[in-house]
C-alpha cells in the first residue's frame, strides 16, 4: 500500500491514544485539503527550498537531468520522473518522496509496536488521502489490527466503491465521514465531485449498522455559513448510527506543502474559519437539532 | 486571582476564597520575601562562640535559631510555624559570624515524619536518652549531647509559638499536643509534620516529605467515618500545608529555578504487606496541586498495572494544566530493582525519593549522588577528542566500555576512602562533613549509633554514581557504527576530522549523517540496544564494587540540567551536532532528535533493563497544549503512562509546555511569575531560570 506517514500517539482521531496511517491516493480535490501530498497514486517529489545547502548531490545523482544549479538549485518539475534517487542523495532532506509502498505486514508491524499504550479504547486510524481508494489493501491491514485487538477507525470521504461496504462495516470500529458539503453546487465546484456517491454510501454504511461521527471542515466563505450547519444537523438526525459531529475550522497552515509539490492552494488564507463563526455554526446546528420539525 | 495552566479547560475551584487568596500571596513571594528581611541570627555576641569546635558552634547557632528566629504567624492559617530566616532559603545553617553563615545544610533526604507520628518528639527524646545512657563510646558523646541540644533548641521554638498564638484558637489546641505527643486527629497530624517540617527547613535543610498519604491518611479516614471532619475541609487544612511550604519563593533569578528544595511528596502504591495505600489524602493532594498549581512540592505518584483507573484518570487531568508537578515511578519495576540490590522486601516496599527522585528508604537512609559525563569520557578519553583511530565499531565499543569501567573504579575508590575518613571515630565526629545534628534526629540509625546523618548514623547509606548523557553517547556510537563501518560513507579518520573541526567544512556530511539516520528515542532497535547494553555494563562495573554494607555504590541515570555546564567539555558528536549544543537531559533523546512521539520514546526508554539501574533513570515527556486536550488528551496521557509501566519504564516526568507561551514569558517575566516548568526532579518558575536554562528548556521542549 502507498503510505504518505505512520504517525504514532495521536490523540484526536479517534477513541484512545491512536496509530494514525496516512494513505496516498484521493478522488477529490479538494480546495482546501491539507494534505495535498497525500492526494496522488503515486510517490511524488517534494522540495523543501529553506532546507536546501546547495551541495549539488542531487544534480550529479538525477538521470533526468531535473536539478541545475545557476548557482542556486532550480528543480525542473516538467524533467522529473519522481524516480527518488535524489531524495536518496540529499544529505538535508530537502528532497524527498511523498510516500512510500509498504506491505500490509510492514505497515501493522509499525502500528502494533505501541500495543502497550491503547489500552482497551485505542488503536488505529486510517487517514489519507482517501484510505479507502485502497480499498483492499486498506481492508487487510484494518482485519489484522482488528484481530489483534485494537479498536479500528477510518477517516474517509465517503468517495469508494460501495461494493466494499459490507466487508467494511464488519471491521470499522468507528468511521470518521468527513461531510465536506451540503450544498450540491459548491460540493461539485470546490471538491471536484459530486456530493452524491458520498451519501449514498454514508446511508447504505448507516444502514449496515456502521458507527460514525460526521466531521466537518468549516471553511470560510465555502461552507462556513448557518445554513450548512442545519442540514448537516438534518443529516445527522436522519442516521441512525451516527454518535456525533464535530466541526473542525479550516487552518490554512498548508501553504508549505503546496509550495512543496510545486502547487500553489487555490484558496486564499482568509479561507480559514475564526472561533467565532465556528461558534455561530454550532449554535445553528443546535438550534436546528432542538427544532422539532427537523424529524420532518 | 486566576493560577496559570497550560490546557484549554480551567482549573477548578473548589477551596475557600480565604485560602486561595493566601496561596496567591504565598506564590507571589510575600513570604519568601519576609524572610529574606530576616535573613539569619548573629552570632558574633555569643560568649566564646569563636572558641567552640564546630559542633559546639551548630548547636550555639541552632539554639540561637530557636530562639531568635521571627515568629510568623499568617491571619486565618490553619498549620503554624514558619521557617523564617532568609538564609535557609538559600541552603545555609543561618547562624552569622565574621560575615559568612556556619556552613550548609543537608538535603536529598527524606526525614522520617512515620517515628514523629507514631511517639511523638517525646518519644524520639527519649530514644536518645536511652541511647545515649547505653552506648559506652566517648567518641559518641558529642553526638548525644548535639541531639539533646537540638531537641531543647526545637522545644525553645515550640513554646514561642504556642506564646504567640491566640490560647483558643484550634491551632494552638493542635500545638499543644503536636508534635510532642503523636496526634489523635488529622488536623494535629497535619500540623505535626509541619511543624517539625518547618524547623528543619528553619535550620537550613531541604528535606523531603515522603510518602503523605500513607502518613495523614489513616487519621483522615477515621476522622470521616467518625463524621468529626468533612472532605472539604481536611482538604483547606492540607491545602495550608502546601501554600506555606511555598513561603521560601522570593521571585529570584537562581540558576536552576527557585522552586528547588527538594520538598517531594510521594502518592499511593502499596505498603510494607504489599496493599494498596491509596486513600483520601492521595485525592486531596491531587486536588490542591489541580486547583493551585503550587509546584513546589514535586509529586511523585507510585503506578502499576493494578492502579486504579479512576486514578489513573485523576492524574491526567492534573498533568494536562502543565507545571510538570505530577510524575510517575513504574512501581513494581522499582521495587523489584531494589530487592535484586539486596533490599528487604518491606524496606523495598517504602520506597520514597530523596526529595527528587532518586529512590531511597524513607527515614533511613543517607543518600548522594556521584554525577558524571558520560559523553565526555567517550568524546576525551577513548575518541582523544578526535584524534583516535579504530580499525572496527567492536574495537571501538569495547575501548569505550573499558574506559567507563576505569572511571567508575576511580569513582568507588574515592568513595570508599572519603566514607572511612567520615565513618571513623574521632574528636570531630558530628561535624567531619559539616554537622547536621537536625536531620540526624529524624534518620534512623542514626540516634541508635550516635552517628550523624553524613557519618554512618542511618540504616543505609547510599552512594550512586550516575551516568550522564547515555543517549547522546548511544547516538555518537551508532553514528560511527553505521557511516563509517556498515555504509562506508565516510572513514573513521575524516568522522575524526570533522569532529575535531567542529564539522567545518564538512556541512554536507554532517546533514547526511544526522539526517540519515534514526536516532535513540524513534523506537528504532538498533540505536536503542546501544544504549540499554551500555547501562546494562554500567550496572555490572557498579555492582562489582557495591559491598552490600554499610556503603551502597548503586548506580543511576541522570543529568539534573547539567547537559549545560558539560558543553564547555564536549567536543562536536559524531552524529552531528556540533560543540555548543546542549544535548539530552537524564534518559531522554538527544533534542531534535525524536521524530516519531512520544511513544516511541518511551519504547526506546524502556529497552533499557531498568530494573538494574537501582538509584533511577528518569524520562523526561513534553507535551503541547494541543496534544491534551479533551477527552483525547486525557486518554493519551493515561495511554503513556499505561505504556510507561507495561514496557519496564522507571521514572517519568510530564510536561505540557507551549514554546509560544515560554517564549512570551521570556520577553515580559512580570507577567508570568508562577508559569511554572518541570526542570528535572524539580520544578522551576520559568521566569526564575537563567537565560541559558530557560533555553534549554525551551528547545528541549519544542524539538
Amino acid at each position: 500500500m502507498l503510505v504518505t506517514e505512520i504517525q504514532r500517539f495521536c490523540m484526536h482521531d479517534g477513541p484512545g491514544l491512536r496509530t494514525v496511517v496516512f494513505l496516498s491516493g484521493c478522488p477529490l480535490r479538494c480546495a482546501w485539503c491539507h494534505n495535498p501530498e497525500a492526494q496522488l497514486q503515486a510517490p511524488a517529489l517534494l522540495y523543501s527550498e529553506s532546507r536546501c545547502i546547495g551541495c549539488g548531490r542531487c544534480a550529479e545523482v538525477c538521470l533526468a537531468g531535473a536539478h541545475s544549479f545557476a548557482p542556486d538549485h532550480r528543480l525542473d518539475r516538467r524533467l522529473c520522473r519522481a524516480c527518488g534517487r535524489c531524495a536518496d542523495a540529499c544529505p538535508t532532506r530537502a528532497l524527498r518522496l511523498s510516500a512510500k509502498e509498504m506491505s500490509v505486514p510492514e505497515v501493522v508491524r509499525d502500528v502494533l509496536r505501541d500495543m502497550p499504550f491503547y489500552g482497551g479504547t485505542g488503536g488505529v486510524t486510517l487517514s489519507g488521502g482517501e484510505p479507502l481508494a485502497q480499498p483492499e489493501q486498506a481492508l487487510a491491514l484494518l482485519r489484522a489490527c482488528r484481530d489483534a485487538g485494537l479498536s479500528t477507525a477510518v477517516e474517509t470521504s465517503g468517495f469508494f466503491d460501495a461494493g466494499w461496504l459490507p466487508d467494511l462495516v464488519r471491521c470499522v470500529d468507528l468511521f470518521l465521514w468527513d461531510v465536506k458539503d451540503t450544498d450540491s453546487d459548491r460540493h461539485r465546484h470546490f471538491t471536484g465531485m459530486p456530493a452524491g456517491p458520498a451519501l449514498e454510501n454514508l446511508r447504505a454504511a448507516d444502514a449496515l449498522g456502521a458507527a460514525t461521527v460526521l466531521r466537518c471542515v468549516a471553511v470560510q466563505g465555502v461552507n462556513a455559513d448557518a445554513l450548512h450547519a442545519a442540514a448537516v444537523a438534518r443529516l445527522y438526525r436522519s442516521l441512525n448510527c451516527c454518535r456525533g459531529v464535530e466541526f473542525l475550522p479550516c487552518h490554512m497552515l498548508s501553504g508549505s506543502k503546496y509550495a512543496q509539490l510545486g502547487r500553489r492552494c487555490t484558496l486564499e488564507a482568509s479561507a480559514a474559519c475564526p472561533p467565532e463563526l465556528l461558534e455561530k455554526m454550532q449554535a445553528a446546528f443546535d438550534a436546528q437539532l432542538a427544532d422539532p420539525r427537523t424529524d420532518l | 486571582m486566576i493560577f496559570p495552566t497550560a490546557c484549554s479547560t480551567p482549573r477548578p475551584v473548589r477551596l475557600s476564597e480565604a485560602t486561595r487568596a493566601f496561596a496567591w500571596d504565598s506564590l507571589h513571594h510575600k513570604y519568601g520575601l519576609e524572610a529574606r528581611k530576616t535573613p539569619h541570627v548573629d552570632m558574633s555576641g555569643v560568649a566564646g562562640y569563636r572558641q567552640m569546635n564546630m559542633l559546639e558552634k551548630y548547636d550555639a547557632c541552632i539554639a540561637e535559631i530557636a530562639a531568635r528566629a521571627p515568629v510568623r504567624i499568617v491571619p486565618g492559617e490553619r498549620v503554624s510555624g514558619s521557617a523564617s530566616l532568609g538564609d535557609a532559603i538559600s541552603y545555609q545553617v543561618p547562624g552569622w559570624a565574621d560575615g559568612q553563615c556556619l556552613c550548609m545544610g543537608a538535603s536529598h533526604l527524606t526525614a522520617d515524619f512515620e517515628t514523629v507520628l507514631r511517639v511523638g518528639l517525646r518519644g524520639i527524646e527519649q530514644q536518645v536518652k536511652i541511647c545515649a545512657a547505653a552506648n559506652t563510646d566517648p567518641s559518641r558523646a558529642p553526638v548525644y549531647r548535639s541531639m539533646q541540644n537540638a531537641l531543647d533548641a526545637l522545644r525553645v521554638w515550640h513554646g514561642r509559638y504556642l506564646a504567640a498564638l491566640d490560647p483558643d484558637s484550634e491551632n494552638h489546641r493542635n500545638l499543644s499536643r503536636v508534635p510532642y505527643a503523636p496526634p489523635r486527629n488529622f488536623h494535629e497530624a497535619v500540623q505535626s509534620i509541619w511543624f517539625v517540617f518547618a524547623f528543619l527547613r528553619l535550620c537550613g535543610n531541604w528535606p523531603g516529605i515522603g510518602r503523605l498519604d500513607v502518613l495523614l491518611g489513616p487519621y483522615l479516614d477515621a476522622d470521616l467515618a467518625a463524621g468529626r471532619l468533612t472532605l472539604d475541609e481536611a482538604r483547606e487544612i492540607l491545602a495550608h500545608f502546601f501554600i506555606k511550604g511555598c513561603e521560601w519563593i522570593c521571585g529570584d533569578v537562581v540558576l536552576n529555578g527557585d522552586a528547588m528544595h527538594y520538598q517531594n511528596i510521594v502518592l499511593s502504591g502499596v505498603d510494607e504487606d504489599g496493599r494498596d495505600v491509596t486513600n483520601a489524602v492521595t485525592g486531596l493532594v491531587l486536588d490542591i496541586v489541580e486547583e493551585l498549581g503550587i509546584s513546589d512540592f514535586p509529586i511523585s505518584v507510585r503506578v502499576s498495572p493494578q492502579t486504579d483507573p479512576k486514578l489513573l484518570r485523576r492524574l491526567a487531568q492534573v498533568i494536562r494544566h502543565g507545571g510538570g508537578i505530577v510524575a510517575v515511578y513504574n512501581e513494581p519495576l522499582v521495587i523489584q530493582a531494589l530487592i535484586r540490590a539486596g533490599f528487604d522486601l518491606r524496606q523495598a516496599r517504602r520506597f520514597a525519593n530523596d526529595g527528587c527522585w532518586e529512590v531511597q528508604v524513607p527515614g533511613r537512609t543517607f543518600f548522594t549522588y556521584l554525577p558524571f559525563d558520560g559523553l565526555s569520557i567517550l568524546q576525551n578519553v577513548t575518541l582523544q577528542g578526535g584524534n583516535a583511530h579504530f580499525e572496527s565499531y567492536s574495537a571501538l565499543y569495547e575501548r569505550f566500555l573499558a574506559d567507563l569501567h576505569a572511571h567508575v573504579g576511580r569513582l568507588y575508590e574515592e568513595t570508599r576512602t572519603h566514607f572511612e575518613y567520615l565513618c571513623a571515630p574521632d574528636s570531630s565526629s558530628g561535624s567531619k562533613e559539616r554537622p547536621c545534628t537536625v536531620i540526624s534526629l529524624f534518620e534512623e540509625g542514626c540516634i541508635r549509633r550516635g552517628r550523624c546523618y553524613f557519618e554512618g548514623g542511618p540504616d543505609y547509606n547510599i552512594f550512586s554514581p550516575h551516568i550522564g548523557g547515555i543517549t547522546d553517547i548511544a547516538n555518537s556510537l551508532y553514528a560511527v557504527k553505521k557511516a563509517v563501518f556498515e555504509d562506508h560513507i565516510v572513514t573513521f579518520d575524516r568522522l575524526m576530522q570533522a569532529v575535531s573541526a567542529d564539522w567545518a567544512g564538512e556541512e554536507p556530511l554532517r546533514q547526511q549523517i544526522l539526517n540519515g539516520y534514526s536516532w535513540w528515542g524513534n523506537d528504532n532497535d538498533e540505536a536503542d540496544q546501544i544504549a540499554a547494553d551500555i547501562l546494562g555494563q554500567f550496572a555490572d562495573f557498579c555492582a562489582q564494587y557495591d559491598a552490600g554494607a554499610p556503603l551502597r555504590f548503586i548506580p543511576g541515570v541522570s543529568t539534573f540540567g547539567r547537559q549545560i555546564e558539560w558543553v564547555s567539555g564536549r567536543t562536536a558528536t559524531t552524529f552531528g551536532k556540533k560543540k555548543g549544543a546542549v544535548l539530552s537531559g537524564n534518559f531522554s533523546p538527544t533534542p531534535g532528535t525524536d521524530a516519531r512521539g512520544a511513544t516511541a520514546v518511551i519504547r526506546s526508554c524502556c529497552k533499557a533493563d531498568l530494573v538494574r539501574q537501582t538509584n533511577g533513570a528518569a524520562l523526561d515527556i513534553v507535551l503541547s497544549p494541543g496534544s491534551v486536550r479533551g477527552e483525547g488528551g486525557l486518554a493519551a496521557i493515561e495511554g503513556l503512562i499505561r505504556g510507561f509501566t507495561a514496557l519496564g519504564g522507571f521514572f517519568m516526568q510530564m510536561d505540557v509546555v507551549d514554546a509560544a507561551v515560554l517564549r512570551a514569558a521570556q520577553a515580559d517575566p512580570e507577567s508570568y511569575q508562577t508559569l511554572s516548568v518541570r526542570v528535572s526532579g524539580w520544578n522551576a518558575r520559568f521566569v526564575t531560570l537563567t537565560r541559558e536554562w530557560q533555553d534549554m528548556v525551551i528547545e528541549r521542549d519544542t524539538k
